[in-house]
């Protein structure tokens, strides 16, 4: 290998072992931080989980076994060594492992995200790029509008409007639930995507429902996140538009459309992978509401269950596994913005 | 129970036409449209299965969980569905009462639903391994004496069809069997739940999701905060269910079960909202249903709390009585989901004191605080459950305190936080509600009425009212082997409570549940776990 090869090499290298020393600093921060705002909890763990009609005998029993008669330092040590090798605890209000109920919970959010994050992406840079293309016209005002409603109209109460009219009246599309009622619980969920399950299962109609299902939640986490986007996009895109390059561009005959996908979206590439990316983990996490109003499985409900219940292990697992998708996304975005912008 | 409202499904909203257009639109698209409606066969529920911690019946004692224990196990003696007030058979096809003991005959052909025998091994199984495995109900099979070190010597095979079971705490046999006839005293297949253990759990971690019962279903999958299905045992004891499936949806927002069940993919909706139920009323295709339910709802004071000395004076507690305003609660801001109830044995309970001698009287509760020379101006904290119909109340106590001098200060907190102040003796006043473990007296009495100052916890110790002379007055009426005098007993204890506790009871509440039209022989009794479907059809 030349010099320059190892070098880079070396760079690379480099790289990966700080993005992962970073990975396991902040989920080390974050998990100490969650420990101790669930320790300072005003919930009594042992008693949510044996009720106030049970003896004091069997409380204290509790207490010793979630190991809450322990000094904290051990309980977050004992916890920290669990979490190395894989062990999250017992969720108290499952009484299942917390991994096992995450590996249920997490591919349903991911499932609903990444397919409004699609959705978003396709829908928001044509939006934007529109917009920019015809500053104050239609589309513009289009896109305020869509930008306002999508950050004011609470999503709890858009989608029980949602459901209302498209499930209850109209009857068009699935309603709450993951599948109809002659195919949920019955069909086999290994990977825990609903598309991916229903289709390999082979049962017929079962991916029609889940499709039938999944598209109000996904329209109406579009509904939030593209505004977010093609505003942002078109903030960027129009920065771009007076600058010289662009001048030149169409200088030289550049239609409006070559000059805009050719030339300015390149340019804006790392302001809107980095938009994208804070929608992408805001989906991941933010989905809480959703998951409730259409009863569907999800790591939002799961924590926020898990919170009332002082579920201790569940909230810290969850808090973990969304902290390594707000870390992971971003260290890839970052990775893509070097790659594609040499200035950063 | 009683129905409210009914009508036939011949007059839903027309579908085929909306159902065509939705097809063709869908099928555009590549899909195929929704059906709205539960499969045949199948029975759909939505409620909030949220709360379920195991499916144990030695551990879960949660709402949902006990609704769902009777479906699943039997119990050796059990209320009887149509008159829940008196025991009836359950494994046992009876019993011979004996001092101290009871001797039952175990059914010649009881089978769990895998179809293994019933034994009295089982029996002795199931009961002794919820007294050892001490989790959250046990404490009601503690009341018979047994610990984890006796509960063996109690439960004795006497041979291959009878057990007899007996018991060193001073109580009378009407309690042993109520006791009994709990849901933590669900009999397990022993060789199938002892097959499944691991690490001397006797089979709990197993039995979180698991079935190994009698009763008419069993499990056939459970998902934690999903759904729980229950297929129809055909081993089933008397009657086998009519329907082959329960899936019991948790679905957390009440508004997207009323949508369920007015579409018609859920045939029942559990816990709406007053406002819900009162817009649902002469809905086509819908059936409303009232239960009355065993949860009383009451204020306590915290007489041990010295930073508001006031809270230890029977002054204000009896002007509380003529604080509440009862029927504006009930009627009109809760929507009758409630009844003015002012004893602790709900309306239904054997011995149950229906008498109502409080009202709101702001007059009458000023000169009792005037006379006690508390009309200073006194100011209490009370803490409330931060969601409905918690917070409503609360806002309502306020309002009419207020009227008397009294400033109430309201602390909504989580449900678990409230409960931790409330057993550290850090809260003043606070609305609670109490729901009897089994469907005895003692259990409401020994809460309300008992305070030993032996460490046993109970809503009197909560407050800190001292009561030697009622406490005594409680276990005798346990003890007492006869049940016309225990319910007189229970009355007088009522009585004593309703006029002179730092407790004031107000409200009773009612269990409302909105059915699809074509849904028949469903039955639900007064106590959290007496929910019966095996009976019912659609």
């Amino acid at each position: 290998m030349n010099p320059d090869g190892r070098a880079a090499t070396q760079r690379a290298l480099a790289t990966l072992l700080r993005s992962a020393a970073t990975l396991a600093g902040t989920l080390a921060a974050l998990l100490c931080v969650t420990f101790a705002l669930s320790s300072l909890s005003p919930v009594d763990p042992a008693l949510k989980l044996v009720g106030e009609h049970a003896s004091a005998a069997t409380y204290e029993q509790a207490r010793h076994n979630m190991g809450l008669d322990l000094p904290w330092p051990q309980r977050l040590g004992r916890y920290a060594v669990g979490v190395i090798y894989g062990d999250l605890g017992v969720s108290q209000s499952t009484g299942a492992p917390v991994a096992r109920d995450l590996r249920r919970v997490f591919p349903a959010t991911l499932e609903l995200a990444t397919l409004a994050m699609v959705v978003s992406i396709l829908l928001g840079l044509a939006l934007a790029m529109v917009s920019a293309a015809h500053p104050g016209g239609a589309t513009d005002a289009l896109l305020r509008v869509l930008s306002l409603a999508g950050n004011s109209l609470p999503i709890f109460w858009l989608g029980l409007l949602a459901l209302y009219l498209f499930y209850a009246r109209l009857q068009w599309v699935g309603g709450p639930g993951r599948l109809d009622d002659a195919y949920e619980y019955t069909i086999d969920m290994p990977t825990g995507l609903v598309l991916l399950d229903a289709w390999r299962s082979g049962v017929q109609g079962a991916f029609a429902s889940a499709v039938g299902h999944l598209v109000l939640p996904t329209l109406l986490l579009v509904a939030y996140a593209v505004g977010n986007i093609a505003q942002l996009t078109r903030v960027a895109l129009l920065t771009e538009a007076s600058k010289e390059y662009v001048l030149l561009a169409r200088a030289t005959g550049a239609g409006r459309w070559t000059v805009l996908l050719r030339h300015m979206l390149p340019a804006t590439a790392s302001v809107v992978l980095t938009v994208l990316a804070l929608t992408y983990t805001n989906l991941l996490q933010g989905a809480v509401l959703v998951e409730t109003v259409f009863a569907r499985p999800g790591i939002g409900r799961y924590l926020t269950t898990a919170l009332f219940a002082a579920d201790t292990p569940a909230i810290l697992g969850s808090t973990l596994v969304i902290g390594a998708c707000f870390v992971l996304i971003n260290g890839v975005t970052d990775l893509l913005v070097r790659l594609l912008d040499p200035r950063t | 129970m009683s129905r409210s409202d009914s009508s036939t499904s011949s007059s839903e909203i027309p579908r085929s036409r909306r159902r065509r257009v939705a097809a063709l639109l869908i099928a555009a698209c590549g899909l195929h449209g929704t059906c709205a409606a539960s499969p045949p066969q199948v029975l759909v529920v939505a409620q909030s299965l949220d709360d379920i911690v195991s499916l144990d019946p030695a551990e879960g004692y949660e709402l949902s969980s006990m609704q769902a224990f009777t479906s699943l196990y039997q119990r050796l003696v059990q209320p009887d569905p149509d008159h829940p007030e008196s025991i009836s058979t359950g494994l046992a096809g009876g019993w011979q009462s004996e001092p101290g003991s009871l001797l039952f005959d175990l059914r010649p052909d009881a089978v769990f639903a895998n179809g293994h025998a019933v034994r009295p091994e089982d029996v002795i199984w199931s009961l002794s391994r919820a007294v050892k495995l001490n989790l959250s109900p046990a404490f009601i099979l503690n009341g018979l004496g047994w610990t984890a070190d006796t509960v063996d010597q109690h439960l004795v095979k006497v041979d291959e069809h009878h057990v007899r079971v007996t018991w060193s705490a001073p109580v009378g046999p009407s309690f042993a069997l109520s006791v009994l006839g709990s849901t933590v005293a669900s009999i397990v297949d022993e060789r199938e739940a002892a097959s499944h253990a691991t690490a001397g759990d006797l089979g709990n971690r197993w039995l979180h999701d698991h079935s190994a019962g009698s009763g008419p279903f069993r499990i056939r999958r459970y998902i934690p905060h999903e759904a729980l299905v229950l297929d129809a045992n055909p081993l089933s004891p008397g009657d086998a269910p009519r329907l082959k499936t329960i899936v019991i949806r948790s679905v957390p927002g009440a508004a997207t079960r009323e949508l369920l069940v007015r579409v018609g993919d859920a045939d029942i909706a559990r816990d709406l909202a007053p406002d819900q139920y009162a817009g649902l009323r002469g809905q086509p295709g819908l059936q409303l249903w009232e239960f009355p339910s065993a949860a009383v709802h009451y204020l306590l004071f915290n007489t041990t709390n010295t930073a508001a000395p006031e809270l230890a004076n029977p002054a204000l507690w009896q002007a509380a009585r003529w604080l509440i305003d009862y029927q504006g609660i009930a009627h009109q801001l809760l929507k009758d989901q409630y009844l003015v109830h002012q004893a602790f044995l709900a309306s239904g309970f054997p011995g149950a004191l229906d008498d109502t001698p409080y009202r709101l009287d702001i007059p009458r509760a000023r000169s009792i605080l005037h006379a006690a020379g508390l009309d200073h101006g006194v100011t209490i904290t009370l803490d409330v459950f931060n969601q409905a119909p918690f917070t409503e109340i609360a806002q309502s106590l306020q309002a009419t305190f207020a009227a008397a001098g009294i400033r109430l200060q309201i602390q909504p907190a989580l449900t678990g936080e409230v409960y931790t102040r409330v057993r550290s003796h850090r809260v003043q006043a606070v609305w609670l509600y109490w729901i009897p473990d089994y469907f005895d007296a003692h259990s409401s009495a020994s809460a309300f009425a008992l305070n030993l100052d032996d460490g046993t916890t109970s809503i009197a110790q909560r407050a800190g009212w001292q009561i030697p002379e009622l406490s005594a007055l409680t276990l005798a009426a346990v003890r007492e082997p006869d049940t016309g005098r225990r319910r007189e007993l229970y009355r007088q204890i009522q009585t004593e409570v309703q006029r002179s506790s730092p407790y004031v009871i107000a409200l009773q509440e009612r269990s409302q549940l909105v059915m699809r039209a074509n849904i028949r022989g469903y039955r639900q009794g007064l106590n959290a776990d007496m929910v019966y479907y095996d009976q019912v059809t659609k």
